[in-house]
């Protein structure tokens, strides 16, 4: 069995504010393999941002990495320096995030910001910068690569925005991309054709992709496996196609029941009852038995650990009923 | 709309709203109770003196007709004649300008040079060590009389350290052996151009203190402006972006954030330069630095209307073009920004 790229072990992180700490996440554990998509789907709040920017260590004031360990290429990025983190980000581990306007800095050309990155990583000159950043955007799939580089963000559509970021994402050869929301911002048509581009550039250079969103017709189209987070813990993961069709974690199945279907002609969708919780305040037992129908007594009192949901053994839910009902 | 297309636009405004302070101010010279011709004869006049003054001076003839002798002088560079000293007010601006010009721009060079990259470094470092030490001297500048403080770095750079010289712009030995070529009426240039290197270091070390005197309150508005939008710049996106990139954190601030953040901070620069033309008054008495400010302070103390006009002028002409520059500035910083 081939060795996982990247596996959080027992993640924690927690945010100090005046209001109390909030447990944004809570023992999160996860694997990605060599050229795989991953998805890490859930609600806001649910802490799929936050452990996104805990792999590269960036998680923003007051935030704090409490426990857990991270393991990238076989090493501990969490017993990492800040200085030895800055040479993994950007050249092995890269990010976009949902808005592509935002996340471009204003002031400066396409080109320049994808230069410097090349340049921060690989010792070359600036005209072999320019070639390879334009190389990459041709790569991509953008016509007129000169142009777009000597073009301001504000230019460019979203589509070809974020087009840019995955090119400075990749620019220098990383090998685990973690995408944010990456279409959220975009036009469907556009969510389409990034997804596309991010599909194609998984299967031609290797690159893992760890898909942050709560789209799950987005985990369904292009993830192989997926993890469902809830109040900053994974309460089931296992591969998309098992987890989406035979959904173990009742949280899961209400996900999936307040999905708009077209085939299904129900008159109205069910939403799940209540809301994310805040993370300040701790639940104890299942932290979705405030919201669960089929919750009892050891919900509420018992946290559930992960437990193989069939035969395969790849697919887990963290949840007491399993196994009890049907069997 | 194309940047030189605009550029000439405002140039053309401009000379529009010269055209208006002068009528503004020319007006209010007439209006104002005082008698220049009383003035331009000396004490004790007699009436007949007076009236010779009155037709010198064009005082006699209507109004708009005194107007338009004016501004036709002025279109030929003449500002015209101090009613009190009777120097041409050229011959003397040509003086006190670049006096002040040296140490307003000395100024303000001191207050961007010290003053962006604490402020850069206390917005950086939000809620650290850094950040309170450049808060404590931006209160510090800001709030500190400035007379008080000239008479302090006096007490403590020359009575006290014996470094740097008490006031003047040169001292009298090097004014009497070293005589200065006046080109551009800048000593530190003159003497660089000139190759008088023991003249320039005397000028440098007379600029010293009134120079950072002045810069101080400028100073304190560079780091509070700079720390707030860089504080706010760097709770963008782009700057998660930059730092996903694995880029170096100095070039983060000193870069990427800084060239969104700075230009408030020019504003405030830009501002600060005008105001000091003529708003240096007390730091110009305190180190005997005899520029615009005393010169336009005397005037307005004698009612020296011809002097008070073209002082008007000249600050109004660089207020006028330090605008000019920062919206010029603006759209070169930030590509966004159109010029219209």
């Amino acid at each position: 069995m081939t060795e996982p790229l990247l596996r959080i072990e027992d993640l924690y992180v927690r945010f100090r504010t005046d209001e109390g700490t909030i447990r944004a996440v809570n023992g999160v554990n996860l694997e990605i393999m060599p050229g795989e998509m991953f998805g890490l789907v859930g609600e806001s709040g649910c802490g799929k941002s936050v452990t996104g920017l805990s792999i590269l260590k960036l998680v923003p004031h007051p935030g704090r990495i409490t426990r857990g360990k991270i393991w990238f290429r076989g090493e501990n990025l969490l017993e990492k320096p800040e200085s030895a983190m800055r040479e993994i980000r950007g050249r092995h581990i890269a990010m976009i995030f949902q808005d592509p306007m935002s996340s471009l800095n204003p002031v400066f050309t396409v080109g320049h910001q994808i230069t410097r990155v090349i340049r921060r990583h690989h010792h070359v000159s600036r005209r072999e910068a320019w070639e390879r950043a334009a190389g990459t955007l041709d790569d991509l799939g953008i016509p007129d690569p000169e142009r777009v580089m000597r073009s301001y963000p504000y230019e460019l559509s979203g589509g070809m925005q974020q087009r840019v970021m995955i090119a400075i994402a990749l620019s220098c050869g990383a090998e685990l991309l973690i995408a944010d929301e990456p279409t959220t911002a975009l036009d469907v048509t556009i969510q389409a054709q990034i997804l596309e581009l991010l599909n194609a550039l998984r299967i031609r250079r290797g690159v893992s992709i760890l898909m942050i969103t709560h789209d799950l017709g987005v985990v369904a189209e292009t993830c192989d496996r997926v993890a469902v987070l809830y109040a900053g813990r994974v309460v089931e993961s296992g591969p998309t196609d098992a987890v989406l069709q035979a959904p173990a974690h009742p949280y899961t199945q209400g996900l999936l029941n307040a999905l708009p279907r077209p085939s299904a002609r129900r008159k109205s969708l069910q939403a799940i009852p209540g809301s994310v919780p805040g993370g300040i305040e701790e639940i104890p037992g299942c932290p979705f038995h405030p919201r669960c129908a089929l919750a009892d007594d050891l919900c509420r009192s018992k946290t559930p650990i992960m437990t193989p949901v069939d035969s395969s053994g790849a697919h887990l839910a963290a949840c007491h009923l399993i196994g009890k009902s049907e069997g | 709309m194309p940047r030189w297309e605009y550029l000439i636009r405002r140039l053309i405004l401009s000379v529009l709203v010269l055209l208006g302070v002068t009528v503004i101010t020319f007006t209010i010279s007439r209006v104002v109770p005082s008698n220049p011709a009383a003035l331009w004869v000396g004490p004790r006049p007699t009436q007949e003196q007076i009236s010779r003054a009155r037709e010198i001076l064009g005082l006699d003839k209507p109004l708009p007709v005194q107007y338009i002798r004016y501004i036709s002088a002025l279109l030929q560079g003449d500002f015209g004649v101090s009613v009190r000293t009777h120097q041409p007010i050229l011959t003397d601006l040509r003086t006190y300008l670049p006096a002040t010009l040296e140490l307003v721009i000395a100024a303000m060079l001191i207050a961007l040079g010290i003053g962006l990259p604490l402020g850069v470094l206390a917005g950086a470092y939000k809620g650290t060590l850094v950040d309170a030490i450049a808060r404590l001297i931006a209160v510090a500048c800001v709030s500190m009389p400035t007379f008080w403080l000239a008479l302090l770095f006096q007490l403590i750079f020359f009575s006290n350290l014996h470094w740097l010289p008490v006031s003047g712009r040169l001292s009298t030995v090097i004014k009497l052996t070293h005589p200065i070529e006046q080109v551009t009426g800048f000593y530190l240039i003159d003497s660089a151009l000139a190759g008088d290197w023991e003249l320039f270091r005397d000028a440098l070390v007379h600029l010293i203190l009134p120079a950072f005197t002045l810069s101080t309150y400028a100073l304190g508005l560079t780091i509070r402006m700079t720390r707030s939008s860089m504080v706010e710049v760097l709770q963008e996106r782009y700057i998660t972006t930059a730092r996903a990139a694995g880029l170096p954190e100095r070039e983060i601030f000193f870069k990427f954030a800084l060239k969104n953040a700075i230009v408030p901070t020019l504003t405030v620069l830009g501002l600060s330069f005008v105001y000091s033309l003529t708003g240096a008054i007390l730091i110009e008495v305190i180190f005997s630095w005899h520029g615009l400010g005393t010169y336009v302070t005397e005037a307005v103390l004698a009612v020296d209307f011809p002097v008070i006009i073209a002082v008007t002028i000249i600050v109004t002409v660089f207020y006028v073009f330090i605008n000019l520059a920062l919206d010029w500035f603006q759209a070169i910083l930030d590509p966004r920004v159109t010029l219209g």
